[in-house]
């Protein structure tokens, strides 16, 4: 656990940890944490998921609010505010779409709310799959789920040679968008 | 002062208590650990609770209550169809909550109902232990929604208990076992109680309970396989509906009991205005198998939802007395592929998984100090956008606690007031999902359209309660409320708008789309209009032709569906604009920025 805070907000002694090792008082959480530093781990895209799960038990058993019944409020509530500043941040780092998102651009959800921007050949090529798809009903099924493949290699591609110290993670955004949007067409297109 | 779990159920609620590091539920003087959730207010004021109450109830029919746990945290109006099947009357004079009507006595609401069981179980523990109980944990149906857990909630302080957790009933049933068995790996629990039906899926690991999916309705148990007898013993459900209120109840009555014999013994028969009617195994079970069917749904879609196939599933447990009857286990053994675990008490389980949470919440637990439960909220959460439309800021199945924001603006000039209206349930549309609550920020700073940034936090408590604080960024104007229950629909309906949000997600995504694309004209040609209106000397050329004429088309456009065509518009007016609006921008970045050269702070926002 990375330190957050210097001094326990209750006894004034230095903290590193969630709870103050002087008296025991819960901590608050940072105002927006950095998922990976709430876990302890590197700035990675390849995590391993077990290990994730065992630092999430662990951080859990000490901050969830169960642990703060008898507690003060001031204390009960930071046990609230910090178990779900730690389900978010397992949410991110648990799926391989918002952990890249998160580690290209410091965000889980892409910037519009109302979807993210798209260039036009992509939407040109979406354009001709759906009109093949009318003639030859599942072709669009086939083509999105190649697509799919082939983004999540590029994404996985691109982050072994950063995380190597080569290449950017400038494209990351954009074929995450492009998975997005990918994916939407996958559930839209069930199986028949 | 030792803390007590306490299952509070349609038919029946028990309380219990770990003792010298075993769990057990407490008796009454008879040596029943179930107390019937009856409850019948004499004229004199006093208060019948219990079995004397449940059995007497066809003698005293509009004085007694049965079952009111399904109107719990609902609203009248959603509420009609039970009203008519358990033959209660509501006060119609109360549109806002349920009030039952009672002869010769003051009206009582659910909560106050509920709250008299709940006394009652209170003294017995405060009996049995020889002194006032600790906090209580209170079981409630993992798909109850807010309103139904705050109702809990409100019954218990009404009754006097300190409330330390509302804990679902399916995730006390598999602490019991989990507890029990001491092992590791994904189980699903399948509750069937007297009026609610809840499947959960969880992991056990390392001493963690990890709830991973939810699902259920609160509307549909064992009550439902009485009714089912009691018509098919009648002659059909409208010779039972013909009855009066005391003798329907009798029928009623004379059902459950059949109903146990016929678990047993394989046939009964029931008491009916006609005489005594013998009913078959066969005939029994033909009569409840649709109301049976309905819970494989709900067990698909946990499935779905927990990312497992039935297969993966290492053990499936029973839960609630309804389980009992044979074809709910068969049904059970088809829907995973697998026998079910029935070796604790159906009945008893989910109080002693209470009473062992109670204890572990004690912070001195003699059972499981490193225990931990991990929970989900079980519909999700959004607010009403423009449009009416449902903007989703928590998915159900999120383990809680759990918090979400959103950030909002005016949409007209010196708004100094915003409505925010929070639902549950999964369709687009907000009007198809539950109404929560509606609340108002007030006191914004009167600003130009759009300029105000109100950021609304929404936090989903470890009880499953929802809390909201909002506040405006520029001002740090505040306002914090908590959900407060308005209305609601009905089961079937929350039940219909799951389903039909798997069903119709197409037609939902539609008309979702068109309502976006008319939203984003509509903010288009306001602000269009108000720029012609104010600055239309600053218009070049055909400028001002070129964009009324793609103006009015848009406006015409905006009263068909066809939303490919209104998309396609307002880009065009967006693009057609674009340099008057540009104009405009850099002139009032010069009148704001007086003194400084308008071409450099032009520069340097991009706009050159």
């Amino acid at each position: 656990m990375a330190s957050h805070r210097s001094v326990c907000f209750s006894c004034r002694e230095p903290v590193q940890a969630p709870s103050c090792v002087g008296c025991g008082a819960l901590q608050p959480p940072p105002a927006s944490p950095d998922p990976f530093v709430l876990f302890g781990l590197p700035h990675r895209y390849h995590i391993d998921a077990a290990d994730l799960d065992v630092r999430y038990r662990t951080i859990a058993r000490a901050t969830h609010p169960d642990r703060f019944v008898s507690r003060p409020a001031v204390e009960r509530r930071m046990a609230l505010q910090w178990t779900a500043a730690l389900n978010e941040a397992r949410r991110v780092l648990k799926d391989d779409r918002t952990r890249a998102r998160w580690l290209a651009t410091g965000r889980s959800a892409p910037r519009e709310s109302g979807g993210p921007a798209l260039d036009p050949a992509f939407l040109a090529e979406i354009f001709e799959w759906r009109e093949r798809d009318e003639d030859e009903p599942g072709v669009m099924r086939e083509l999105a789920t190649a697509s799919r493949q082939k983004l999540f290699r590029k994404i996985e591609t691109e982050f072994s040679e950063w995380e190597g110290g080569s290449g950017t993670l400038d494209h990351i955004e954009d074929h995450l968008n492009r998975l997005t949007y990918v994916e939407g067409l996958l559930r839209s297109h069930p199986e028949a | 002062m030792a803390n007590i779990g306490i299952d509070l159920g349609t038919t029946n609620s028990l309380v219990a208590v770990v003792m010298n590091g075993r769990a057990r539920c407490l008796l009454d003087d008879a040596g029943a650990s179930m107390l019937p959730s009856a409850v019948r207010y004499e004229a004199d004021g006093s208060v019948v609770v219990g079995r004397a109450a449940r059995d007497e109830a066809p003698r005293h029919p509009h004085r007694t209550f049965t079952s009111v746990k399904r109107f719990m945290g609902r609203a009248p109006a959603d509420c009609q169809a039970d009203a008519a099947l358990f033959r209660v009357k509501m006060d119609p004079t109360e549109a806002r909550f349920v009030r039952f009507l009672v002869e010769g006595h003051a009206p009582v609401t659910p909560v106050e109902v509920s709250a008299e069981v709940l006394k009652l179980l209170r003294a017995r523990a405060v009996e049995c232990l020889f002194g006032e109980p600790g906090g209580a944990v209170i079981t409630v149906p993992a798909y109850f929604d807010d309103a139904q857990r705050q109702a809990t909630k409100d019954a218990a302080r009404l009754a006097g208990l300190e409330v330390l957790r509302l804990l679902n009933e399916p995730t006390a049933a598999a602490i019991a076992y989990g507890l029990d068995k001491r092992g590791g790996g994904t189980f699903a629990v399948y509750d069937l109680g007297g009026g609610t039906f809840d499947i959960s899926i969880l992991k056990l690991d390392d001493g963690v309970f990890q709830v991973l999916s939810t699902a259920g309705d609160t509307h549909l148990g064992g009550d439902d396989f009485d009714r089912a007898l009691a018509e098919l013993a009648a002659g059909g459900a409208d010779a039972a509906a013909k009855l009066d209120d005391g003798a329907f109840r009798g029928l009623v009555a004379s059902a459950r009991a059949a109903k146990h014999q016929l678990s047993e013994h394989g046939a009964a028969t029931v008491a009916t205005a006609g005489g005594d009617v013998k009913v078959s195994l066969d005939a029994f079970e033909a009569s409840i198998l649709p109301i049976l069917e309905r819970t494989g749904a709900s067990c698909r879609r946990a499935l779905a939802d927990a990312g497992l196939t039935a297969a993966q599933v290492d053990a499936v447990v029973l839960v609630g007395g309804s389980t009992r009857v044979p074809l709910v286990r068969r049904h059970v053994a088809t829907l995973f592929g697998r026998e079910p675990y029935c070796d604790l008490d159906p009945d008893e389980v989910v109080a002693l998984g209470a009473a062992m949470q109670a204890d572990i919440l004690s912070g001195n637990s003699q059972l499981a100090d490193d225990m931990l439960l991990l929970d989900v909220i079980p519909l999700s959460l959004g607010l009403e956008v423009m449009g009416g439309v449902t903007e989703k800021f928590i998915p159900r199945c999120s383990t809680i606690p759990v918090n979400a924001h959103q950030t909002f603006t005016t949409h007209v000039d010196n708004q100094t007031v915003v409505d925010l209206h929070v639902v549950q349930g999964d369709r687009e549309l907000a009007s198809q999902n539950r109404s929560l609550a509606r609340f108002e920020l007030r006191g914004l700073p009167p600003l130009p359209a759009g300029v105000p940034r109100v950021r609304v936090e929404f936090t989903v408590d470890a009880d499953g309660l929802l809390h909201v604080a909002a506040k405006e960024e520029h001002t740090g104007i505040e306002a914090k409320i908590d959900v407060k229950p308005s209305y609601g629909l009905s089961e079937e309906d929350i039940e219909r708008m799951l389903e039909d949000a798997i069903d119709h997600a197409e037609t939902d995504v539609d008309e979702r789309l068109l309502i976006d694309a008319r939203v984003e004209a509509e903010g288009i040609l306001a602000a269009i209009h108000k720029a012609l209106a104010t600055d239309s000397g600053m218009l070049v050329g055909n400028e001002a032709e070129v964009i009324q004429e793609v103006a009015t088309a848009l406006q015409a456009s905006m009263t068909t569906t066809e939303r490919e065509r209104i998309s396609a518009l307002s880009k065009k007016l967006d693009e057609v604009s674009a340099p008057f609006a540009q104009r405009r921008i850099e002139r009032d970045l010069t009148l704001a920025l007086s003194g400084r050269d308008a071409d450099e702070v032009g520069a340097q926002m991009g706009l050159r």
